[in-house]
């Protein structure tokens, strides 16, 4: 028996690439935010926002306010609760746009 | 266009008089309350935000039909693979004790009431049934409010210009992100401990032509559900993965709570990526290629977390009123929602013909729902989830590498006799346990799983 490595490669895509394959309609402005730019950048030291997106909308941004990618935004909905303090503002993108899932 | 809700009494607020209910939501539980109340005789129209229904939907997944059956022919209907296979795997970092269970029954129709399915297709199938039967659908349209008189809802706001609708019943099926329930306060905002976060990939194999049959050992259309739990798959997390067979792709997932998603967990997709390449699941994914990738939330708070299901003018149906079974054993929300959604249009149909829409005319929903399956199964595993919780180290963690590791004791084969084996392994599962004390006490806790 020939030595074989423990388990098979198994190409993980980036990031990018798998949202590159669900279906996106820009619906023009961010359809998310947050409700105190001040509360995150004095009061959360966790940002639960950022590690809580499979789709990396949520990056931690200069002086302690998130930037918002909210065109990665694959309409979960996670980044909502995840915020103890509240303070995420989220809409649906309006009238059909944002994502569309052929799967699902 | 019922006369009966014109010509109810005096007090009758002012319908636009074109349909007696809307839904909110055109997934599951909407399409069954939409195609319930059609044939019932009423006049519905469907919102749903997306282009077409199920294309914002997301799940495992494996459907339930035993009620979908019921109200439509199946026939037809867009379905992967009825589930032949049933496997649950225990991951340490790179073991697994795993249990699989086929029953020949299974390969007979009806299947269990089992088949993968994706959402985008069946969805629309299912919504076009309630069409047939005289539904109207309206897509691309978002429910952005609920329109209420002397406290009754009467419509709902939606994001079309002029878009104020209003009837006399409105359904709300807009899912788990419930914005417009929590929004009209028919609900409370869930805790993030009580919603997992879910990512999941669609894989296909361009250079495996019998990729799924060889891999999964499968023939014609007999399909497999692995889920998985412990360390290997979803980290310290409290959740679990799963891989589903669909007709030419493979569907490969986790779900784990956001409280957890946020503490030392690496994220979502850097867990998935992880699991996807654990030695035992690794191989049934050589050479794939990734067709879609999603996520999504779940709703988790089980009985506990469901809200008053009927006011007036409205009721609250499938996973907006957090109906979902999800127990590490069983992951059910499909089967729910369609019931739910059925028992809620028949007591619309009901009060409709007495021509009355306060709450108390639609609590037939609500007690036909208690007794049905739904929150029989939900008061069930009640207890369970938060046995789990406390003793999740133990479930998660110790229990897998407990077994992993007595069963390479109990296997083993080397030069001492097989007694000392028998020994070693049975050493490590009472240590693992807490002895002979610890052990009856699990007994006890988690009798109830099978009784
Ligand atoms: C990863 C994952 C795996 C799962 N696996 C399984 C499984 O294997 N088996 C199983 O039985 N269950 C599974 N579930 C649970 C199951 O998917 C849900 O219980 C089920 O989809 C609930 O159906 P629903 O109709 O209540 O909600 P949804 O399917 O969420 O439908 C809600 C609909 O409302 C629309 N909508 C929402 N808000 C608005 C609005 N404001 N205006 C207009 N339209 C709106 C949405 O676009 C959507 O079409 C899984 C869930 C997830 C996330
Ligand atoms: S978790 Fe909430 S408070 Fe903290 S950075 Fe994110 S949005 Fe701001
Ligand atoms: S909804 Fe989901 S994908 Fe979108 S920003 Fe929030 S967590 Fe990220």
């Amino acid at each position: 028996m020939s030595v074989q490595p423990h388990s098979p490669d198994v190409e993980n895509d980036s990031l990018e690439d798998r949202l590159y394959t669900v279906k996106y309609e820009d619906p023009g402005e961010s359809h998310l935010d947050v409700t105190l730019p001040g509360l995150c950048a004095e009061r959360c030291t966790t940002y639960d926002c950022v590690s809580v997106c499979p789709a990396g909308v949520w990056r931690e941004g200069e002086e302690g306010v998130p930037e918002i990618a909210y065109e990665n935004c694959l309409e979960c909905g996670s980044c909502r609760w995840a915020c103890v303090h509240g303070n995420v503002e989220w809409e649906y993108p309006e009238t059909g746009s944002g994502v569309t899932y052929k799967n699902g | 266009m019922t006369e009966i809700i014109a010509d109810r009494n005096t007090e009758t607020p002012d319908y636009d008089d074109r349909f007696d209910a809307v839904v909110v939501g055109a997934g599951l539980a909407g399409s069954a309350a939409a195609l319930t109340m059609a044939d019932g005789g009423l006049d519905v129209i469907m919102i749903e935000r997306g282009r077409y229904p199920g294309a914002k939907n997301v799940f495992g997944g494996v459907l339930y039909t035993p009620t979908i059956r019921k109200l439509a022919d199946l026939d037809d209907a867009p379905l992967e693979r009825y589930i032949a296979e049933r496997r649950y795997g225990m991951l340490t970092d790179h073991d697994e004790t795993a249990i699989s269970i086929s029953p020949g029954e299974w390969h007979e129709p009806p299947h269990n009431d089992s088949y993968t399915v994706f959402r985008g297709e069946f969805d629309e199938w299912f919504a076009e049934q309630a069409v047939d039967a005289g539904a109207t659908l309206l897509t691309e349209t978002t429910v952005t409010g609920l329109v209420r008189e002397n406290g009754r809802i009467i419509g709902v706001k939606t994001d079309r210009p002029d878009g104020t609708l209003r009837a006399p019943y409105v359904v709300l099926a807009e899912g788990g992100n419930s914005l417009v329930s929590e929004r009209a306060e028919l609900k409370e905002t869930e805790q993030r401990g009580n919603v997992a976060v879910a990512v999941k990939e669609v894989v296909e194999f361009p250079d495996d032509d019998n990729a799924i049959q060889d891999r999964f050992r499968l023939t014609g259309d007999a399909g497999a559900a692995y889920h998985y739990f412990g360390e290997g798959a979803v980290g310290d997390a409290f959740g679990g993965g799963f891989v589903y067979t669909n007709g030419e792709t493979v569907s490969v997932g986790l779900a784990y709570r956001i409280s957890d998603a946020v503490s030392g967990q690496p994220n979502p997709e850097g867990t998935l990526n992880a699991f996807k390449t654990h030695p035992a699941v690794a191989p049934l994914f050589r050479g794939g290629r990734t067709v879609e990738y999603a996520a999504k939330t779940i709703p988790e708070g089980g009985a506990d977390s469901v809200p008053e299901l009927t006011h007036d003018g409205a009721v609250i149906v499938g996973d907006a009123a957090g109906l979902v079974l999800n127990n590490g054993v069983h992951l059910e929300g499909t089967n729910m929602a369609v019931e739910s959604g059925f028992h809620a249009g028949k007591s619309i149909v009901d009060a409709a013909e007495q021509g009355r829409t306060d709450a108390d005319a639609l609590s037939a929903y609500a007690e036909n729902l208690e007794a049905s399956f739904v929150m029989r199964n939900l008061r069930r595993y009640e207890w369970l989830m938060e046995a789990v919780e406390n003793d999740r180290e133990f479930v998660f963690r110790e229990l897998p590498q407990a077994l992993a590791d007595a069963g390479t004791e109990y296997f083993r084969i080397d030069r001492e006799p097989k007694e000392s084996h028998a020994e070693n392994a049975k050493e490590r599962i009472m240590e693992a346990v807490g002895g002979y004390t610890g052990a009856a006490k699990l007994a006890l806790r988690y009798r109830k799983i099978v009784t």
